[in-house]
């Protein structure tokens, strides 16, 4: 039965994370910001809070919430600040690493210190970007080569979120040099590995609270078990990279619909109360038209990421449940550039000025746009499962063959 | 109460049911129908008869019985009757739109006699289309005049009380099923300085002296439905026609009431649009499978793959909006805004869609011919983000709903 109401236990956490959102997050923002960090107090209150492990299956150390109940709690987050999350304690998008790509052992081995009292302290991190593609063949620059029983990774890595706080990474790299996008691999590296490199964070355009950096490997070994090989039981490892790629995705999806739906509430309420020609800017029809798409655009981005949510929940097949993070995805990170800019469009000159939130929440737009899956990438997905095309991670996933993204 | 997306067994069977016919039946005739300017008698008959023996085969089968006799149905239907509806709508409009506007029964002119009719006037104007072994039959909506289209207070059709009847004068323009109705709902006024307040909407039966049809329209699309315009000299409509009787327009409410109907005819209508949009789409794809060799690098191909992913997520928010919407309406939660903008999305979404699908198809898509239907939806399409409310009203609508004070522009 369709239905579009979350249940109560939902509405509950749903409730008490936009308190937070509202009482801690908005109003300190700016404080974040400047910081380049979430500090400690509110990291605290946030892995108390349960936020970085809700859609962790309950088997691997998470609340095991599902995806429904995460896109609903990040939501509220990003309305409160859209780069908050980005700086909370927890494994990121390392979690959703762990899940399709390792075995259940080596997941909850990699997730039960993110549990831990002092999980607030700790981060994930995926490796996947690189800084460039390669002319003579496809695939990752980084090489992973079989050394003394186990394997020595070789090569650079960019755009990896949280890259300077992470305990731990998952790093992606070439097994095969011959089969291309066909041919990867991912391992498990620790942060003390002498083999890593890390080099300086970068300064981005939003989301600054993040911290996106870069990292150089040189002869970086790694056990064989510690190499994860995809879950034997669901498929390929390309399939399981690309169910890692769209549940990330996703996640970023609902900071959008957050951001979109903050964006426009401010932008509301400066439109009736902002009087030029003796009465509100917001009973001009061109305003409130803008106003009226955009509340439309919040409203459909958020139904689409409910549903691709639930298909995953739902254990809907894999090709449904992609096509529909991918619409989702594309959606609504195109619908929050529309916000942002159309926010700050209304608000005049005032827009402009970083005493009003919406400047931050535009530029936070563009860049939640580049993290996780680009809009253009998950539009690629979508059409490569209605077009019933092999899903070639070198056409859907972000690549400097392509389009980078930070992950 | 969860978040959930699966349609009822019922709900899937008869979407089932309704693409089945759909692809064998309905599709193979519809550019007749749309040369011919209508869909032949005994056909509508046969169908007739078959959404009522199934009951909620067609999106107009199910109007009929929400506007009939609701309480025949069970209380899970109740429940979930304005979603069966879209799913219904979508299904049938993917097969063919006109046909959909010509399924007999009370149409858009059901839903006022219901809101505001009395219990007499219910009996009477229901009663005709209960009988399924009699001939086939329609009512209609006639609101819309030469000089007031999208400003509804602006009518100028009079009506006059005079002893025990009301006479009318006045046209009508643009009204679906208007001139086979057995019945129009007609919106008068008793005095145009009075604006709304001096409404008055009657039930006009087909034959009553002075009441006339005019022309008939010769539309872009949608041309196996019959769009004619009314014409009221001296018309004389019965005190007992005047829809919920006097006393009903003692408050502004009586207008309302009938305007109300709208949030529940609004997401069926966006799901008509999605359901000509989804047509659309899926006859572009699938060109695009059939003709483009895609294993090869050309960029074409990744721009098209992209265009194809645009249209295919713009429909399924639309749709999951005219979900949200009729969800409101079965749950009881007030849904104006939330028609609004599905109907707006609905519209615009599936314009795009039928553009998009005939850019994609090359010089192919804009051909007409038997089994390629894609002209022919792209010239049905374009009204829909103009009847029932064009987009633009959708927006006024939504624009008082989400800001403060904002009575009008």
């Amino acid at each position: 039965m369709i239905s579009f109401s979350p249940t109560e236990d939902q509405k509950m956490m749903q409730d008490s994370v936009a308190q937070f959102a509202r009482a801690t997050l908005r109003p300190r923002l700016r404080e974040f910001e400047a910081a380049r960090a979430i500090p400690e107090d509110v990291r605290k209150v946030a892995h108390e809070m349960g936020l970085g492990l809700v859609a962790v299956p309950e088997a691997l150390g998470g609340a095991g919430l599902g995806l429904a109940t995460a896109v609903l709690l990040e939501e509220e987050l990003a309305w409160g600040d859209p780069a908050a999350a980005f700086g909370f304690g927890g494994p990121g998008a390392l979690g959703f690493a762990a899940q399709e790509l390792g075995t259940a052992a080596q997941c909850s081995q990699l997730l039960a210190p993110f549990a831990a009292a002092d999980g607030y302290a700790r981060f994930g991190a995926v490796a996947w970007g690189e800084p460039r593609a390669l002319p003579e063949r496809a695939g990752l620059l980084t090489v992973a080569t079989e050394r003394d029983g186990g394997w020595s990774l070789t090569g650079e890595k960019a755009y990896v979120t949280n890259a300077d706080r992470a305990d731990v990474f998952v790093v992606f790299a070439q097994v095969d040099p011959a089969r291309g996008w066909g041919g990867l691999g991912a391992f498990l590296v620790k942060k003390d590995n002498p083999g890593l490199t890390l080099k300086p964070r970068a300064t981005t355009l939003g989301l600054d609270v993040a911290s996106f950096g870069a990292m150089t490997l040189s002869d970086v070994k790694v056990s064989r078990e510690d190499r994860l090989q995809g879950p034997a039981a669901s498929g390929s490892f390309d399939a399981a990279l690309i169910r890692f790629f769209a549940k990330n995705a996703l996640i970023m999806a609902a900071r959008s619909v957050g951001l979109s739906r903050a964006a426009f509430e401010v932008t509301r309420d400066y439109c009736d109360t902002r009087v030029a020609f003796g009465k509100p800017i917001g009973h001009f029809q061109a305003v409130a038209f803008t106003l009226a798409d955009r509340a439309m655009d919040v409203e459909a981005a958020r139904a689409l990421v409910w549903r691709a949510a639930w298909l995953w929940d739902s254990g809907a097949p894999d090709a449904e449940a992609l096509r529909s993070t991918g619409y989702a995805v594309s959606f609504a990170h195109e619908a929050a550039m529309r916000c942002g800019d159309d926010g700050v469009q209304l608000h005049g000159g005032a827009g402009f000025m970083r005493d009003y939130p919406v400047e931050k929440l535009m530029r936070d737009a563009k860049q939640l746009q580049l993290c996780g899956m680009t809009a253009e990438q998950a539009d690629q997905l979508a059409a490569a499962v209605e077009l019933g095309r092999p899903l070639d991670p070198g056409a859907i996933l972000p690549s400097a063959e392509t389009q980078s993204a930070f992950v | 109460m969860t978040i959930e997306f699966t349609l009822t067994k019922r709900q899937e069977d008869t979407r089932a049911a309704i693409h089945n016919l759909a692809e064998s039946i309905i599709r193979p005739q519809s550019l007749a129908w749309d040369r011919n300017h209508g869909i032949p008698h005994d056909f509508l008959q046969r169908i007739a008869a078959l959404a009522g023996s199934l009951g909620s085969l067609s999106a107009a089968g199910d109007l009929v019985r929400q506007t009939d006799s609701p309480a025949e149905a069970s209380g899970k239907e109740k429940k979930s009757l304005n979603v069966s509806t879209i799913v219904g709508a979508e299904e049938l409009a993917w097969g063919d739109a006109g046909l959909l506007l010509c399924m007999p029964g009370p149409g858009l002119g059901g839903p006022p006699v219901r809101a505001t009719g009395t219990p007499e006037q219910k009996e009477r104007f229901f009663g005709i289309f209960k009988d399924l072994s009699q001939d086939i039959r329609w009512g209609a909506y006639a609101l819309t005049e030469p000089g007031a289209g999208s400003d509804v207070a602006a009518i100028r059709t009079s009506c006059k009380k005079v002893g025990n009847d009301w006479v009318i004068n006045g046209r009508k323009c643009y009204i679906t099923n208007g001139a086979r109705a057995s019945w129009n709902v007609v919106f008068a006024t008793i005095d145009p300085t009075l604006g709304r307040a001096g409404h008055r909407a009657f039930v006009v039966e087909k034959g009553t002296p002075g009441f006339s049809v005019g022309k008939i329209e010769d539309k872009m699309g949608l041309r196996a439905s019959e769009t004619a315009e009314l014409v009221f000299e001296d018309c004389v409509v019965p005190a007992a026609n005047l829809l919920g009787g006097e006393e009903a327009y003692h408050t502004k409410e009586g207008f309302m009431t009938a305007m109300k109907t709208f949030d529940n005819t609004r997401p069926i209508v966006a799901a008509m649009a999605t359901g000509i949009g989804r047509a659309a789409y899926e006859y572009a794809r699938d060109f695009v499978k059939a003709h483009y060799v895609m294993t090869r690098p050309i960029p074409r191909y990744a721009a098209i793959a992209e265009r194809l992913a645009r249209v295919g997520r713009q429909l399924d928010a639309a749709r999951l909006m005219s979900f949200r919407a009729a969800w409101l309406a079965d749950n009881g939660i007030p849904n104006a805004k939330e028609a609004s903008m599905c109907k707006a999305m609905g519209g615009q979404a599936a314009i795009r869609a039928c553009v998009e699908a005939i850019e994609i198809c090359g010089a192919e898509g804009s051909i007409q011919a038997d089994h390629q239907l894609l002209e022919k939806w792209f010239r049905d399409i374009k009204v829909y983000d103009i009847f029932e409310g064009t987009g633009q009203i959708q927006r006024i609508v939504i624009s008082k709903r989400i800001l403060t004070n904002l009575k009008s522009f």
